[in-house]
């Protein structure tokens, strides 16, 4: 393995390595102090970003465009093989090194503002562990990797958005975000089965792109399936309409979490997927114009609701979303390097409107001091586009969040109402069976 | 064909449950029977460091019959996976259930099934099914008597006809009656193994049982190696096919019925079934490497389940019933017990850097070439009881700031978990300790299959 080969290891390595030295200790009783703590992940994602910057500069240095380094085999058996691989490239690399950097600088930033907080280990070691998982998908060198990955970052989110758990909603509001991934990971790992059965392989190959991409089926139908799951699977994890409703209520987390995972990171591993795909949706105009009209909904959406919203985590949530969507948008029309710059572009400005939204009251008096009189009013020119008529209706749409959270609600309660009657007969049943009826609430079956 | 290895396993904890049943009270009994089960352990590694590599996969001939010293991939390692699953049913076992009875019980249990791991031939077999079914319908029996409950009478009402099934399946197969005693058999793995609509008995029994016992009867899942050890080469026909059309089924049905119960208990119950259901569904595949995912799914879940369930024991000791309606936990207060749920939890759906993740990748994979749209079902079904171990996660271990008095994991609860997170962990990493038996399909090895190890038949 040459240097270059050890550098692009440790920036997943070390993420890794700290989750380790953060976790066994602990479930032996070993606690560190709050200073140890950040500064192994401080230390840790600070290595991680150097390792990703000598990597790049080793790969301009060296003119190559794309670096691949093989790790090992993992699975073998008989014709199945899954190989951890890293792929270091211009879409990969300047993601890794921007994770890393912010992921530290959030690291660095908690030590105070979750000081004596109860949970302050726990957070740090979520923090790591969506940190090592950002990181492996985004240097993954095939979506089987990506799909490793891509789980970390989703439980990570979910436990981060509970973190206050003698609350109610918070944890309500986890359980949420962790449905929506959950039900939304069924499309990535469908799409990774069905590459490697039509494919034979779901690994990222340079096929003439600015960036290495998924190799596209032959056939049409199995090019719009692949493509089409993987626009599902990035819904859910960027929040995109109907799925987003989950978004805005991830703001109970902590608020560097939030920064970090809905400012910053979590949110743009979709639109990262799709760019990998990009082969698919070169493939298929139709699967194109799908994540093309699902950006450009959510950015409607996103924009259409931000603006009723009354507090200012909400608002940014939304403010995410509507550019996300546009994000998707780019990518759709077959853009590459512009939706990159602006995940970069989005994301730094995002965190640091997050990180300071706790301050917002505190910065609009400093700013009313510095101008000598109330802040004006922003003008609504938007807002004076719509019909007189309309106002009152797209009032109450927005006040409702477009409704999409009702149409949700209605097709969960309606699974879990059919569930319950299925549960029912088969508690029926199960008592003919056994010649006496069974009971729905815990403990009365233990006190029989 | 006898293998070595758990029949000496099998043999210290049947003579250790003898002593635990005498003993005066349940503490004295718990520590002595986790005494066995890590002089078991020991014995075990002992053994197999003792025999790897001299006599790996190797038999001999004794008094005519074939005699295995040590078994190779799975089979190596499914002695290690039932003797921790005895130190959980044992190490995590609240002694206000849990009496010295019943602790003999587990452990003959146990012992049972890994002398079940150390035969082959289906007369054996079934011998062992029914001494089984013996030890466990007796110590629910005794303690349906006992405290007046009634938890033996939904397994009996299951049980003894799969009893009456195993006999005729073996005495069909004995007599020349293939299809019969295929049938049979079939029929009553499903029952075992609670795959839908033969399952009623399990979630009704973890609701009812204590459940040291409930694990160490179900999650060895004898089923499964009777069904590697009597079909291992029955794949590709329409009676596997179906069988496997109705482990998906159940994989998906108790997945979803799992996210609307109320009581934790039952809860884990449906888990098990859907992935019992799963592993059903694997086993009828013809690809070698939806063979070994069924496999290792097979071996994760008895011990991600087993500690699953056993921490729910656990909590339960400290905080009485568990329902699922309100959240009533505090994360705070009980760290270790909460990180050990959510891990093995989420070992058993396919946690990234856990066995279980190779587990259903391989599974996956290999199925979707045979069942490209039931294959699908697998996905959904661990979508779903992912959803299932959030919830009770949350639920159980989230909600509330009052602190009801509730302690963490104690030293020895933590160092039983310890063991198979342990191995769950490592065999995340290292996938290839599992997997050692390679390419050859479980089954081969019992069968002897051309290319498999040791290339001797049985017929």
């Amino acid at each position: 393995m040459g240097w270059l080969e050890f550098v692009l290891t440790c920036v997943v390595a070390l993420p890794l390595v700290a989750c380790l030295l953060l976790a066994v200790p602990a479930w032996f009783g070993v606690r560190f102090g709050e200073r140890v703590i950040s500064a192994m992940v401080g230390v840790a994602f600070g290595g991680a970003a150097a390792a990703a910057l000598a990597a790049l500069a080793g790969m301009l240095g060296s003119g190559r465009d794309s670096l691949e380094v093989t790790l090992g085999r993992w699975v073998v058996v008989g014709d199945y093989t899954f190989e951890w691989r890293l792929l270091a490239d211009h879409l990969s690399v300047p993601f890794a090194l921007f994770a890393a950097v912010l992921v530290g600088l959030i690291g660095v930033f908690s030590r105070r503002y979750l000081h004596r907080e109860r949970g302050f280990f726990r957070f740090y070691l979520l923090l790591a562990l969506f940190g090592a998982g950002v990181e492996i998908v985004v240097l993954a060198g095939a979506l089987d990797q990506v799909f490793f990955g891509w789980e970390l970052v989703g439980l990570t989110s979910a436990l981060l958005i509970a973190f206050f758990h003698e609350r109610a909603k918070p944890v309500e509001h986890g359980l949420r975000a962790f449905i929506t991934y959950r039900v939304c990971d069924v499309g990535l790992l469908s799409a990774i089965v069905w590459l490697h059965h039509r494919v034979g392989s779901s690994r990222f190959v340079p096929d003439g792109g600015p960036w290495a991409g998924l190799v596209a089926p032959s056939d049409t139908a199995s090019v719009v399936a692949v493509g089409l799951l993987l626009l599902w699977a990035s819904m859910g994890k960027s929040a995109q309409v109907p799925l987003g409703g989950w978004l805005p209520r991830a703001m109970e987390g902590p608020t560097p979490s939030s920064a970090i995972f809905y400012g910053s990171i979590s949110v743009h591993l979709g639109p990262y997927l799709l760019l990998r795909a990009s082969p698919i949706l070169q493939g298929s105009p139709g699967v194109a114009w799908a994540v093309v009209g699902v950006g450009a909904l959510t950015a409607a959406h996103g924009s259409f609701v931000g603006r009723v919203q009354t507090d200012i985590k909400s608002l940014l949530a939304y403010a995410s979303m509507t550019q996300v969507g546009l994000i998707l948008v780019e990518i759709g029309f077959g853009l590459h390097y512009v939706p990159l710059i602006h995940i970069c572009g989005h994301a730094t400005i995002r965190s640091l409107e997050i990180l300071r939204s706790p301050s917002l009251l505190h910065d609009h008096h400093h700013l009313e001091q510095a101008v000598g009189r109330q802040v004006p009013r922003t003008p609504f020119h938007i807002e004076r586009l719509v019909p007189n008529a309309f106002r009152p209706w797209m009032y109450r749409h927005a006040l409702e969040r477009g409704y999409f959270d009702s149409l949700l609600r209605l097709v969960v309660h309606g699974f879990m109402r059919v569930m319950r009657g299925v549960d029912r007969i088969d508690r029926w049943w199960t008592g003919k069976v056994v010649g006496e009826p069974m009971r729905i609430d815990a403990g009365e079956e233990q006190r029989r | 064909m006898i293998r070595v290895q758990p029949l000496l396993a099998a043999v210290v904890l049947g003579s250790a449950a003898h002593w635990v049943a005498r003993c005066p009270d349940a503490r004295q009994a718990r520590g002595l029977a986790s005494g066995a089960v890590g002089a078991a352990l020991g014995v075990l590694a002992v053994v197999s460091l003792v025999l790897h590599g001299s006599v790996d996969g190797s038999e001999v001939l004794l008094w005519g019959r074939r005699v295995q010293l040590a078994g190779r991939g799975w089979e190596a390692s499914a002695p290690f996976v039932d003797l921790l699953v005895a130190a959980l049913a044992v190490g995590l076992a609240p002694v206000a259930s849990h009496g010295p009875r019943t602790l003999a019980a587990i452990l003959r249990l146990i012992a049972l099934a890994l002398a079940f791991l150390g035969m082959s031939e289906p007369l054996g077999l079934a011998a062992l099914w029914g001494l089984q079914f013996v030890v466990a319908a007796g110590e629910l029996r005794r303690l349906d008597e006992a405290h007046g409950g009634s938890a033996a009478k939904p397994f009996v009402r299951y049980q003894a006809p799969a009893l009456g099934l195993v006999v005729l399946g073996t005495l069909a197969l004995l007599f020349g009656f293939r299809s019969l005693g295929v049938t049979a058999w079939l029929m009553a793995i499903a029952v075992r193994e609670a795959v839908i609509p033969f399952h009623g008995w399990l979630p009704t029994l973890i609701a009812r049982a204590p459940l040291g016992l409930v694990i160490a009867l179900v999650a060895p899942q004898p089923g499964v190696y009777a069904h590697l050890a009597v079909f291992g080469d029955m794949t590709g026909g329409a009676l596997a096919h179906g069988f496997a059309a109705v482990g998906a089924f159940t994989g998906v049905l108790g997945a979803a019925l799992g996210v609307v119960q109320n009581d934790a208990r039952r809860a884990a119950g449906w888990l098990i079934v859907s992935q019992t259901g799963l592993i059903a569904f694997g086993l009828a595949n013809e690809s070698q490497v939806g063979r070994l995912g069924a496999v290792l799914s097979w071996q994760v879940m008895a011990l991600a389940m087993s500690g699953y369930t056993m921490t729910i024991a656990a909590l339960e000791a400290r905080r009485g019933t568990l329902s699922l309606r309100v959240p009533g936990g505090s994360f705070a207060r009980t760290p270790r017990m909460a990180v050990a749920f959510l891990l093995l939890g989420f070992s058993s759906v396919a946690l990234p850097l856990t066995l279980g993740f190779v587990a259903e990748d391989l599974l996956v994979q290999g199925s979707v070439a045979e069942f490209p749209h039931v294959g699908f079902a697998v996905i959904l079904a661990t979508a779903l009881n992912g959803i299932n171990v959030m919830r009770c996660f949350f639920v159980l271990f989230s909600g509330t700031e009052r602190h009801t008095g509730e302690v963490d994991l104690t030293r020895r609860e933590v160092w039983a978990l310890s063991l198979v997170l342990g191995a769950l962990l490592l065999g995340g990493v290292f996938p290839r300790l599992f997997v050692a038996g390679g390419p050859s399909p479980p089954g081969t090895a019992v069968h002897g299959h051309p290319g498999s190890p040791s290339k001797v038949t049985d017929r």
